[in-house]
């Protein structure tokens, strides 16, 4: 028996419960009589046996068999068979092994993972509460995947790809205590969770376990026919939810529906959900919790289904994902507007290096603990909270998905130093949160609950750059949640009031929002400019945005009228002169475009476990320290989040484009042609784009049950060569690695193509480095029949037409118009803290445009420096053709 | 060094290829699509023996009977069901619970924007189409072969009420793909079969 992981929990302190360890063996065994037995290429069962058949024809028929494998792969071409061989085993090898077809022939192992509790008996006499739980992981050393799916033997390129496109189940251990987040108050004053409905939604429950005397009832919706946890995972949580008081459970008193939506391999599928979520539903749960997550926010049917949820007053609680520390990584459920998200922060307020950053409440959970082990933890535990918090409110009526997410989010602690797309509403304060929904009018509240683009950290990163007349249009997306009822809508428009006295008239303000407020919220987005009487100006401006939510009055008996509920938004800015135009630097965002809802392979290759471009690309996320750096060097970056038509090129020094995936309008390059004759400069940083390697790095997805072919390169290389073809210029569909130094830095260029063709009388700077096309080659992925997906770039396109054939372009959509609100100044002047209550802020995307740019010759090098995975840079400085150009891959021309 | 024009070739010839594979495949997915729509989900009991056992009660005679509370649809954006099968906006919603049946924006048993599959655009107007007292014989033969895979569901449903509002929801038969709606127009079914699929 191999002992490869031991999961321990140890008890810090004495305790009267018994304390109790949870161990994971690892046992790996060869089963004698079974061969795995892998082919050339992918074929389909039929063939597969006919292949084995002809090897073994003078090997006895009853001497072997092909071992049935049932599942959902089994209906596609598959590498390898799995066959039983009684008898002289060693000459059938041999024979199996001399077939054309036949790659190898190899023992099949099993794996078997066990998890054990077990009680190490009592000691001391101090409450349970006391208890801290620690959990000690020592990393599984082998690189092979824990899991072992059928077509999954063998390449860990493989797993990794199906467990990040689908939703995946984190593991969960329990360390809070519910004293760190003072349950035990409220137990105190009696409120145990009594009569809240509870679902928790898992790997199902173990039925001898003691602690579920409130199971209500445990339903299975997978294809496996039982209820029964196998893995550990549910009864973990479940346990969390509402073991026994004396132990460290939080609503002891809740009652709880066990639904069984993963199978002991941790497989599930959206349409488990969609019938399990409708049971929820039918059953009336109050309070849903989900410590799943995965980033297909396009998948329309659950994100309804997850809508219809919350409209149907169920509370849902939601893991936020493992996926940090990157920004922008929030998964799906978790990031909707309605479902309360739950990150994990440590004892000193640091928030976990694995969580997703977004807008969420943040709960404790203890330093030191894994990725993919603790979040799940967090959001039992605030599910937990949850109910205890529904049971204690005396007045049921008010308590649903808004008015409960207002509570937590307004009694919520900031976290100090960071900023609010990591830290969202900031720390849980369980007692604040009682008294808030005991004393509940219902209401309306934004969040964030303020727009304050001065203050730092907090409101990176729109703090870190001032305003200016001419920049784009710096827009803040504002969740409104309305906690009068599931539907609402915003009375007449949103007014924009400056004031008079704090120079507010230099602000210009755009207003757009959700015509409609369901299930239970909206958004608005606040479009912010300089007016043009302040393009010399520099100060601080100050208003306010007010708006008036109204709901039908369903509980109303007097009158069938509608509530409303006023709420203002305060404004304030920092304006400074318009920066020079060489200082100003134009990013395209347009043309990125990113999984999902199409599959765009990572730019990295060499990143296998998570080959989907899923975080896609921004100057505030993945290229967060290029901005800084940008920032510090005094160029002002701004993003343009329309066609290349729609900038005015005289005010900018450079527009740059970063592993751009879309295609281009022709009237884009017209116009871009123009632009730079007129002096613009243009960076590009290319990636790779290479059709055989793209076609290796297709694989199988397992949610969605189809296959994926990447729909670009790392970029879109043949669209870039469109685009520059004019000035002589073309990639390459190479691909290169390597390291360099240039200029004292040293550099790793991770994935990328070399400069194919450049004007003679411009300037490149070479290195040669590894090829890494032939390579990946080589690598032991899948070979690959081609049996599905072609190209589907233009389903998901902003530039082609959706329909197969000939790539043609749509017509030129119309540039952003925004029309400013029409301003009613007051004369008077701010409250003195712009930093109200940190009232509701939720989890609305990232959604950033602000204004920025700058010189291109001082920059190369450092730039460089901070993106090192670009496949190429060049530049070009008024004329095209006395431009400093740098080129690696390729050492000569 | 590769041109421009190779480039340009090549991929041209790489859509082309991609467009004949695109057709093949298209057939060979849909099939097994079905396939595992069919087996998994279950639309039909596979053995006869197997029923499951519900319990519906369906309210027979006229349906213009007095309640005092109506239980509805709650969740809707615009517009609400109420048990009886009126439909109205959110606005014509009495205290009780149930539409107010003088409301210009009322009115009972609608089958607007449904197909005739059963299958109709609007969750609502599904509902109200379910509760009309001839669907009761369609729901009835559903419910007697309504396969395991949806049975924690229609074991647990106690009335026709109850039946139409479960039964018109999207479902494990609504998607293809797991991420995709067969039909995103008319999802919502009150009748037998599946939502029309519709390629994506």
């Amino acid at each position: 028996m191999l002992h490869l992981a031991k999961v321990a929990f140890l008890s810090k302190y004495k305790c009267s419960c018994p304390v109790r360890f949870c161990n994971i063996f690892w046992s790996l065994s060869l089963s004698f009589l079974e061969y795995i037995v892998a082919f050339n290429g992918y074929f389909t069962a039929k063939a597969r046996s006919d292949f084995i058949s002809s090897a073994l024809r003078d090997v006895d028929a009853v001497n072997w068999r092909i071992v049935r494998r049932d599942n959902p792969a089994s209906d596609y071409p598959s590498d390898f068979e799995v066959v039983e061989i009684r008898q002289d085993a060693r000459s059938s090898l041999l024979t199996l092994q001399d077939h054309p077809y036949i790659k190898r022939v190899t023992p099949q192992r099993m794996v078997l993972r066990s998890l054990k509790l077990t009680d190490s008996g009592t000691d001391g006499a101090s409450p349970c509460n006391d208890t801290r739980w620690v959990q000690k992981w020592q990393s599984w050393q082998s690189s092979r995947p824990l899991r072992r799916t059928s077509l999954s033997l063998g390449s860990g390129f493989w797993h990794a790809t199906g467990r990040h496109s689908s939703r995946r189940l984190l593991r969960a251990i329990p360390r809070h205590v519910a004293q760190i987040l003072q349950a035990d108050v409220l137990w105190q004053m009696g409120h145990t969770g009594s009569g809240v409905k509870v679902a928790v939604f898992d790997t199902g429950l173990s039925e001898k376990h003691p602690h579920f005397k409130n199971v209500k009832e445990r339903t299975n919706w997978t294809n496996e026919k039982t209820l029964d946890d196998g893995l550990g995972h549910g009864t973990f949580v479940a346990g969390v939810i509402a073991s026994m008081r004396e132990c460290q459970g939080f609503a002891p008193d809740s009652e709880l529906h066990i639904f069984r939506v993963f199978t002991n391999n941790q497989v599930s599928y959206t349409s488990w959900f969609l019938d399990a979520f409708n049971y929820a539903i039918l059953k009336k749960i109050d309070v849903l919790n989900l410590s799943i997550g995965g980033p297909d926010f396009m998948d329309h049917p659950f994100v309804d289904k997850v809508w219809e949820l919350t409209a149907n007053k169920v509370i849902m609680v939601s893991a936020i994902g493992n996926d940090g520390p990157l920004y922008g990584t929030l998964n799906n459920p978790a990031d909707q507007m309605d479902v309360i998200g739950v990150g994990g922060i440590d004892f000193e307020d640091n928030i976990a290096r694995f969580s997703s950053r977004g807008m969420t409440t943040w709960v404790r959970s203890h330093a030191g603990c894994q990725a993919s082990t603790c979040l799940s933890m967090a959001s039992e535990s605030l599910s937990m909270l949850v109910f205890c918090l529904s049971s204690t409110v005396l007045n049921r009526e008010l308590v649903n998905p808004a008015s409960m997410k207002q509570a937590l989010i307004a009694s919520a602690r900031r976290l100090p130093g960071v900023n609010m797309f990591e830290q969202g509403h900031g720390k849980l304060d369980l007692l604040r949160a009682y008294q808030i929904l005991n004393s509940y009018k219902p209401q309306a509240s934004l969040s964030p609950s303020y727009i304050d683009l001065t203050e730092c950290p907090y409101m990176w990163p729109y703090c870190s750059q001032p305003i200016y007349y001419g920049g784009m249009p710096t827009i803040v997306n504002v969740t409104i949640l309305n906690g009068m009822g599931v539907t609402g809508r915003i009375v007449d428009k949103p007014i924009w009031q400056p004031y008079l006295p704090q120079n507010g008239d230099y602000v210009d303000v755009a207003v757009s929002y959700s015509p409609v407020l369901w299930p239970w919220a909206g958004y608005l987005a606040v479009s912010i400019s300089v007016a043009k009487k302040a393009a010399s100006w520099e100060g601080v401006a100050q208003g306010h945005v007010m708006v008036t939510v109204a709901s039908p009055a369903e509980n109303d008996v007097s009158n069938s009228g509608e509530m409303t509920s006023t709420v203002k938004l305060p404004v304030k800015v920092k304006i400074v002169p318009t920066p020079p135009r060489s200082k100003r630097i134009l990013w395209d965002q347009y043309h990125n475009l990113r999984y999902p809802p199409g599959y765009f392979p990572r730019d990295n290759l060499r990143m296998k476990n998570d080959p989907l471009d899923w975080n896609g690309d921004h100057i505030h996320t993945n290229f967060r320290d290029m901005y800084q750096h940008l920032r510090s060097m005094g160029y002002f970056v701004e993003v343009l989040g329309a066609p290349i038509t729609c900038f005015d090129a005289s005010q900018y020094g450079t527009l740059l484009m970063v592993d751009s995936e879309e295609e281009y309008f022709p009237e884009e390059i017209t116009k871009l042609r123009r632009d730079i004759d007129n002096g613009l400069s243009l960076i590009i940083f290319s990636d790779w784009y290479n059709t055989s390697v793209m076609r290796k790095v297709k694989f199988y997805d397992e949610n969605t049950r189809q296959w994926w072919m990447p729909d670009t390169g790392g970029a879109n290389v043949p669209a870039l060569n469109d685009l520059i073809s004019v000035w002589g210029m073309a990639f390459s569909d190479g691909l290169y690695e390597g390291d360099f130094t240039m200029a004292d830095h040293d550099m790793y260029y991770a994935s990328g193509c070399s400069i194919a063709r450049f004007p003679e009388d411009g300037i490149v700077i070479a290195q040669t480095l590894k090829d890494q096309g032939t390579r990946h080659l080589l690598f032991n992925l899948m070979m690959i029949i081609i049996i599905s997906v072609g190209n589907h770039l233009y389903r998901y396109s902003k530039v082609l037409e959706a329909h197969l054939g000939d790539p043609k372009p749509r017509p030129l959509p119309a540039c952003p118009h925004l029309s400013w609100a029409k301003p009613q100044p007051l004369n008077e002047t701010a409250p003195r803290s712009v930093h109200m209550r940190p009232l509701p802020f939720s989890t609305t995307a990232l959604s950033v445009e602000t204004n920025l740019n700058w010189d291109a010759l001082s920059l190369n090098i450092s730039l460089l420096v901070l993106k090192s995975f670009c496949c190429l840079i060049f530049l070009w400085y008024s004329k095209p053709w006395y431009t400093i150009i740098q080129k690696f891959g390729l050492s000569k021309i | 060094t590769v041109s421009t024009k190779i480039l340009r070739k090549k991929r041209a010839e790489l859509s082309y290829l991609h467009h004949s594979l695109q057709q093949t495949s298209t057939n060979e997915s849909l099939t097994a699509e079905e396939r595992t729509i069919h087996d998994r989900t279950l639309l039909e009991v596979r053995d006869s023996d197997h029923h499951i056992q519900w319990k519906v009660q369906f309210i027979l005679g006229n349906s213009s009977r007095q309640i005092s509370q109506c239980r509805n649809s709650i969740q809707g954006k615009i517009l609400l069901t109420d048990e009886l099968g009126y439909v109205c906006e959110r606005k014509d919603l009495l205290v009780n619970g149930c539409c107010n049946v003088n409301a210009p924006s009322s009115s009972q048993y609608v089958c607007k924007s449904c197909l005739a599959n059963g299958c109709c655009s609007v969750y609502e107007y599904c509902v109200s189409c379910c509760l009309q007292p001839d669907k009761q014989p369609l729901l009835e033969h559903f419910l007697n072969r309504a396969a395991e895979g949806l049975q924690n569901l229609f074991t647990a449903v106690e009335d026709h009420f109850e039946l139409c509002l479960a039964k018109c929801r999207t479902s494990s038969q609504s998607v293809q793909h797991e991420n995709t709606y067969r039909n995103p127009q008319a999802k919502y079914c009150y009748g037998e079969s599946p939502p029309e699929l519709l390629p994506i």
